[in-house]
């Protein structure tokens, strides 16, 4: 194992051990944390998307192909009333979420992401999208996009997702 | 010839002229309105289809479709993301799914609902916490344990546990923390299964009152950060098989107090390299036939839920691929689940990403028929 990917397994098994030890029972302690969790997240060296340069990618938000979007798997919130990285009017951001890295090929980093579903309203239904760069089965929760992340929410109806830039991912 | 056919047409030309004439037939008799029912269990050959109707989720529905006839036979209301499982006896079917109150919102209801198979409604049902998983279908998000006496629904809040239901009392008997493992494969009587990020299986049993009363990990068996192993565990007749991002095949051995993990086996031979298999249902496993169909497409890392460009066939014994059948994908769509028929002159069911159904001969791959409008985006394909 390389060190890149020593430092990257760590990180991800330290975010996944932190979601895992919380007690069942103590839903704020546990979303908290969570937030905590993501908060301190663009610290971290994580590196996981030299995948994303192959893929040829836009700067339009509304496309599929565009940078930001590497790893998400549903419907773009730049489609439905919101942005890249806004959710539409009416609708509640997750407090919990999934992570990754995509490349911005227009001006060369790496950028630690975090996707977010935009909740509390049925299905938005345009512009799907299935990217899955660095995407890995749900037992990677914290990696995986198929699981309806509005599930903290107080309605976990899944609308949209966005994608927001956390910072730049250090590359050790 | 000529008066001839003018002697002919004359008195036909009156019949259709005067239809309520001396010409017409009896009157139609007056109708009964009557109500269909299935028989039960049902045919081999009918199978749920299962559409996430991802465009408007709340709202997903599983057709029952006789693949023979190409008849769609009845539908299964199933909420939001659903979980669903066939009872034992074949005669009933588990939906555990989410409502609110007002349509999308309002007050959350997490509820498993039982089908009668026979008449298609809802025979009764049983109030979960407000934990279910909610994600893409699998078979395994939701289970019977074999005697039918417990019903297991996977939770996730995000911590990952399993909600076990008598269904005699027909009560939610507790929630068992799974340490970060999904999925719930039942064997034996009262075991669940699932599978872990340390590349384990971790297996617990319960007691006859549904509590748990021992719990082990299988040995390492996979490293996910170089190969990952689709959560989408596979039926066969001792147990179910994995498959990976990069095509290894794992058997699991559930028949018996210890879970076997046979040597791993690759779909993937030297000159093809590229090929992946992915999509929402990856493969189905034929156990009286020994035969392994899965869908595949030429891909990368990443590309693990692409639909296939072909189902390839290997044998379960040699291991050896013995066919590649070959799919039109610009005229149906790329194959996202496949399904085989358990029978013993078995029909192939795969859905598309075009929501088209095709039904093949399994032995020779001919498409026998493409059927659409049984759903917006079916994933899933679930045998009887």
């Amino acid at each position: 194992m390389t060190l890149d990917e020593r430092i990257n397994y760590l990180t991800e098994r330290a975010t996944r051990l932190l979601a895992r030890s919380f007690s069942r029972r103590a839903m704020l302690s546990r979303f908290g944390l969570m937030l905590t969790g993501a908060a301190v997240l663009p610290l971290l060296p994580v590196r996981r998307g030299a995948l994303a340069a192959t893929v040829q990618q836009t700067d339009d938000p509304t496309h599929c192909d565009y940078w930001k979007y590497c790893a998400i798997d549903g419907f773009l919130c730049a489609c439905c009333g919101g942005s890249s990285h806004s959710c539409p009017p009416g609708t509640d951001q997750s407090p919990i979420t999934w992570i990754g890295t995509c490349h911005n090929p227009f001006d060369g980093r790496d950028y630690l992401m975090s996707y977010n579903d935009c909740c509390g309203k049925t299905s938005c239904g345009s512009c799907t999208c299935n990217r899955n760069e660095g995407e890995k089965p749900m037992y990677r929760l914290s990696l995986n996009n198929d699981v309806n992340w509005c599930l903290a929410n107080d309605n976990p109806n899944y609308h949209c997702s966005v994608s927001v830039v956390l910072g730049v991912a250090e590359k050790p | 010839m000529r008066p001839f056919k003018h002697f002919l047409i004359l008195p036909v030309t009156l019949c259709f002229t005067l239809v309520h004439g001396a010409c017409a037939r009896e009157p139609l008799a007056a109708e009964t309105l009557t109500q269909e029912t299935l028989t039960v269990p049902y045919p081999a050959h009918t199978v749920f289809i299962y559409d996430e109707a991802f465009n408007n989720e709340i709202d997903s529905r599983v057709v029952v479709f006789d693949a023979d006839h190409q008849r769609r036979l009845g539908q299964i209301d199933s909420g939001y993301y659903p979980n669903v499982a066939v009872s034992p006896d074949h005669l009933e079917f588990a939906v555990a799914t989410t409502y609110w109150s007002r349509g999308g919102h309002g007050t959350r209801s997490d509820v498993v609902e039982f089908w009668d198979l026979k008449t298609l409604r809802i025979k009764n049902e049983i109030v979960l916490p407000n934990t279910r998983l909610q994600g893409p279908p699998t078979l395994y998000h939701l289970a019977y344990s074999k005697d039918g006496k417990f019903l297991y629904s996977h939770a996730l809040t995000p911590a990952s546990s399993w909600t076990v239901v008598d269904l005699t009392s027909r009560k939610v008997v507790t929630d068992i923390d799974t340490d970060g493992c999904v999925q719930v494969i039942p064997s034996l009587n009262r075991r669940m299964t699932g599978i872990c990020e340390n590349g384990r299986l971790l297996s617990v049993t319960l007691d006859d009152s549904g509590h748990e009363q021992s719990r082990v990990q299988s040995d390492v068996f996979f490293d996910d950060s170089k190969d990952p192993v689709f959560i989408q565990a596979i039926p066969t007749d001792v147990g179910v098989a994995f498959l990976s991002h990069h095509g290894q095949v794992r058997e699991v051995d559930l028949s018996s107090q210890d879970v076997r993990i046979k040597k791993s086996w690759s779909i993937i031979g030297a000159q093809d390299q590229q090929w992946r298999p992915g999509g929402t249902q990856m493969g189905a496993w034929h156990a009286g036939l020994h035969r392994f169909f899965v869908q595949m497409h030429i891909g990368k890392d990443g590309s693990h839920k692409d639909g296939g460009s072909e189902v390839w066939v290997f044998d379960t014994v040699s291991h050896n691929r013995v066919a590649r059948f070959v799919i039109d994908t610009k005229r149906y769509g790329e194959v996202l689940a496949t399904q085989v028929t358990s029978d013993r002159k078995p029909l192939l069911i795969l859905a598309t990403s075009q929501a088209k159904v095709l039904t093949l001969d399994a032995g020779s791959g001919q498409i026998l028929h493409v059927k659409t409008e049984l759903g917006q985006t079916p994933w899933y394909v679930v045998n009887p």
